[in-house]
């Protein structure tokens, strides 16, 4: 039924004669970008002394920003645009090749306007770099598996610190809606593409060339900030700091382009019939979750440029010596933090709440609280950043306020708690691997959830803030339940996407050391913030020596896990069981195209006649 | 069924089929399951905190204490339920490659939406009056000690404490104060962005360049306090520590003169 030769998807290359776009890819790309930073790089020290720091600043910063304009070029990103300004477009012909039309696995290097490719690009990139951000997390805790241990230096510390922390979060941001969001989206409600294909292909190789940048600050002295880079301290840290700033603006621009490209294909290009009591959850969770970003990131933007104006040109935003404050960095930064945790969080849990009426056979429950829940989620999500800064001294009297607000999240977030609740009762559920990601949620959330309560509190944050107790909480939240919800897509959606079965015993063991681990990890973690171990710290004291031990020991049993899942990705993506098309018995679209997907989909344009969680015995 | 005359045959009234459902086996098994679940929060919340949370030094860190132990007990009715629900759900797995037997269909469920909807909503509520109150009591105690307090001025720099007693004449790395004497902690920083954190007493305020932040307490109880910095200040803020005492109004007092201050 299905075969995994890549050229049959289309038996004739195009082949457009003499088109550019034929010869440039990923490799071009890397040599136009080194060489405009190069350029820029010379350029700028024949202008300025490299010895002033603010010098230095700018011809670094300058040459970043170079490397990823070069690089976008190098691969053919604007050969578009440039043909409009000469009144001209692409011919049909270099479409069809840009759409990765019969060119195989190298279809992946190139500026690929297919959502499928860009959804694999993503897929790829996020586990690089969650492999990355996990790494580091292992550096950390082996540093603190003893008090006074030196395993490394407080400054290689502080670095890891905050390159684990935005590596994370980037990753996190995207983990859902960069490879779902691209590659099973626009099927699941019918489109035949995005809505802008060649943006499409921009946001991820946009984000790609942030990836360098952001290590590159390892070479330039690193993060030792935190990935809040709060000021002054970021004014004060050295040339890493560049780096940090040039990947968050190119990553704002990346996921504002996808942001707006993932809104505008549901609004528009949903299947005949597909009302909108009808789109499945997690396009519903996806939707919102990027339109959240789409107002809260350019805050986050505005944030960098400021510190970067701050860097290269002298001005002052942040310096209070010169009457600029720290808590404008603060504000900015906050006004994006919080409703950023949301957009990570919201897809996770969609994801999950499309797989329980899958392997419980029993209708999503209540999918009007769902939505209700969602949208209540992210209203409230964009009032609520000052409770990162009860104790900053800002205007201890808005506290309350804040507190209020902070709060009242509790009930949307209750609510998704019964939509999963009432879909599982009553129900079998079935035990394979995407399943268990939903028992894994209600746990890790309900934990994550309890104690977000408890730091929202005023008189019990003038205690936990800042300590360890913080880290653990929002660990939870974010890894526990929200990338717990995208390796459940992942097991959920790999027969669509590779044409292969994830490989369910390696499957099952990640799972069960993930997870216990990771309860070993932070649950020891809450002790030690419990204690009074403030967060972010080389090293520590003999009284919390017991506790970060147990942190640590945990911290390698999801170490392990991990290690285990990623062999069990790698090897069912080459040698696994071939999928049939539909493997769960789900009900929404994605399950009706075969592997592997015709290029634009669809032969027929399907029609919508119900939502998709017909599913229970009275409706069979 | 169809016959709407049949009196034997009429539908259920709301109050009868709520008895069936509370009396059938699986929410009975699940109740028992929550009450289990339930009890252990409990328990976890009245050992955990008291045991691993340091020694409470004055009224703030006990508010802090009570309300983080209050919120696990308030909110282990709703963890007991949430787990117990989907405990129950396991008792029944299917395993194998086919989906298992289709499930009972019910879309939804008004009544328990609504229910859920307006309990969750008073547990908020009763959240945020309680942390309301409590903030309300905290600062009442301020601006009530604010004209007795002994001020001690709190400079944070890299990656040190200095405290100064300007009423004392008084400049010290360390920080001793007298027993159930109101203090006002005015806190500032030379440099970058530290936490003025004194772990004992409960209260955390941000040390901001060229800006005074301010703190209230007062320690009740005589002994160490740890002091700690609780927000990342660059190189050494791990070490950005040091040890605080509560003494006796006399050894204060005898203090400020081997200091070369002048006693209150």
């Amino acid at each position: 039924m299905t075969t995994l030769d890549h050229a049959k998807v289309s038996e004739s290359r195009p082949n457009p004669p003499k088109s550019l776009i034929t010869k440039l890819n990923m490799g071009t790309g890397m040599i136009v970008g080194i060489v405009f930073a190069e350029a820029m790089y010379f350029w700028g020290k024949s202008m300025w002394d490299r010895q002033e720091a603010v010098m230095e600043n700018r011809i670094l910063t300058l040459s970043m920003f170079a490397w990823c304009i070069g690089f976008l070029i190098g691969i053919g990103a604007f050969i578009g645009p440039f043909r409009w300004l000469i009144g001209k477009d692409l011919t049909d012909e270099e479409q069809l090749f840009l759409a990765g039309k019969g060119q195989g696995v190298s279809r992946y290097f190139r500026y690929c306007t297919d959502h499928k490719v860009v959804g694999i690009q993503y897929l790829v990139g996020v586990m690089v770099m969650l492999g990355a951000g996990g790494t580091m997390a292992m550096m950390i805790r082996t540093n603190l598996i003893t008090p006074g241990s030196k395993w490394v230096n407080a400054e290689i510390y502080n670095s890891l610190v905050g390159l684990h922390g935005i590596t994370m979060i980037v990753a996190m941001i995207i983990v859902s809606t960069g490879p779902f969001g691209n590659f099973i989206l626009p099927i699941m409600i019918g489109a035949r593409d995005m809505a802008f294909p060649r943006l499409n292909a921009l946001s991820w190789w946009l984000l790609f060339t942030a990836i360098p940048v952001l290590c590159s600050a390892w070479f330039f002295g690193g993060i030792p900030t935190g990935w809040t880079a709060y000021a002054p301290l970021s004014v004060q840290a050295g040339a890493g700091m560049n780096a940090f700033i040039v990947t968050i603006i190119i990553f704002a621009i990346s996921s504002a382009i996808a942001g707006a490209n993932i809104t505008t294909t549901v609004v528009a290009m949903r299947a005949k019939g597909m009302k909108w009591n009808r789109v499945p959850i997690f396009v519903i969770g996806a939707t919102m979750s990027v339109a959240l970003a789409i107002p809260a990131f350019p805050s986050f933007m505005a944030s960098q440029m400021m510190a970067g104006f701050d860097r290269t040109i002298g001005t002052h935003f942040y310096d209070a010596e010169f009457g600029g404050s720290g808590w404008l960095y603060a504000h900015l930064f906050w006004i994006m933090g919080h409703p950023e945790v949301y957009v990570i969080l919201i897809p996770g849990v969609a994801i999950l709440m499309e797989i329980a009426p899958v392997f419980a056979r029993s209708p999503l429950f209540s999918y009007t609280t769902a939505v209700v829940g969602f949208a209540g989620i992210v209203g409230l999500s964009v009032l609520v950043w000052a409770h990162h800064m009860y104790i900053s001294g800002w205007m201890p009297s808005l506290n309350g306020p804040f507190m209020v607000t902070t709060e009242m999240i509790s009930i949307p977030t209750g609510l998704l708690f019964l939509v999963l609740l009432g879909t599982i009762w009553r129900g079998r559920p079935w035990m394979k691997l995407p399943m268990l990601g939903v028992y894994a949620l209600i746990w890790n959330f309900l934990i994550g959830g309890i104690t977000g309560i408890y730091l929202s509190d005023v008189p019990a944050d003038d205690y936990l803030h800042g300590s360890m107790f913080v880290t653990a909480h929002f660990h939870y939240t974010l890894m526990g339940a929200a990338l717990t919800g995208a390796i459940a897509g992942l097991a959920y959606w790999f027969p669509k996407m590779t044409g292969r079965m994830l490989d369910e015993r390696s499957g099952y063991i990640s799972f069960w050391t993930v997870q216990i681990g990771f309860q070993v990890l932070f649950l020891g973690m809450f002790a030690a913030g419990s204690q009074g171990q403030p967060r972010r710290v080389a090293d520590y004291e003999q009284a919390f020596a017991t506790s970060d031990l147990i942190s640590t020991i945990g911290a390698y049993l999801v170490g392990i896990g991990m290690i285990v899942l990623l062999y069990s990705v790698v090897h069912s993506w080459r040698k696994g069981k071939i999928a049939p098309m539909n493997p769960w018995g789900a009900k929404t679209l994605e399950w009706t195209v075969p592997y592997p997907i015709y290029l634009e989909n669809f032969h027929e344009a399907p029609v919508v006649t119900s939502d998709p969680y017909g599913y229970g015995r009275s409706e069979k | 069924m169809s016959d709407q005359h049949d009196v034997t045959e009429l539908e259920p009234t709301p109050g009868e089929r709520f008895r069936k459902a509370i009396n059938s086996r699986d929410v009975k098994i699940t109740m028992v399951f929550g009450v289990i679940i339930t009890a252990v929060f409990v328990i976890i919340g009245l050992w955990f905190y008291p045991k691993y949370m340091p020694e409470i030094m004055s009224e703030n860190m006990k508010r802090g204490k009570d309300v983080i132990v209050y919120f696990t007990v308030i909110s282990a009715p709703i963890a007991g339920l949430v787990i117990a629900v989907a405990l129950y759900t396991l008792l029944d797995r299917h395993h194998g490659e086919n989906p298992p037997e289709e499930a009972a269909s019910f879309r939804t469920h008004t009544p328990i939406v609504f229910a859920w909807t307006v309990v969750s909503a008073i547990f908020c509520i009763v959240a945020i009056v309680w942390g309301l109150t409590e903030m309300n009591v905290n600062s009442e105690d301020a601006t009530e000690n604010a004209k007795s307090a002994l001020v001690v001025e709190v400079t944070g720099s890299q990656w040190v404490w200095t405290f100064n007693y300007p009423e004392l004449g008084v400049q010290s790395e360390q920080l001793n104060l007298p027993l159930d004497r109101p203090v006002e902690f005015r806190v500032h920083s030379v440099d970058v962005n530290h936490s003025f954190w004194p772990v004992q007493l409960g209260v955390k305020v941000d040390a901001n360049d060229r800006v005074t932040t301010l703190a209230h307490t007062t320690p009740d109880v005589l002994g160490t306090i740890d002091i700690k910095c609780a927000e990342l200040c660059g190189l050494y803020h791990a070490y950005m520590e040091t040890q605080g005492k509560v003494m006796k109004e006399a050894d204060f007092n005898s203090w400020v003169t081997a200091q070369g201050g002048h006693a209150a």
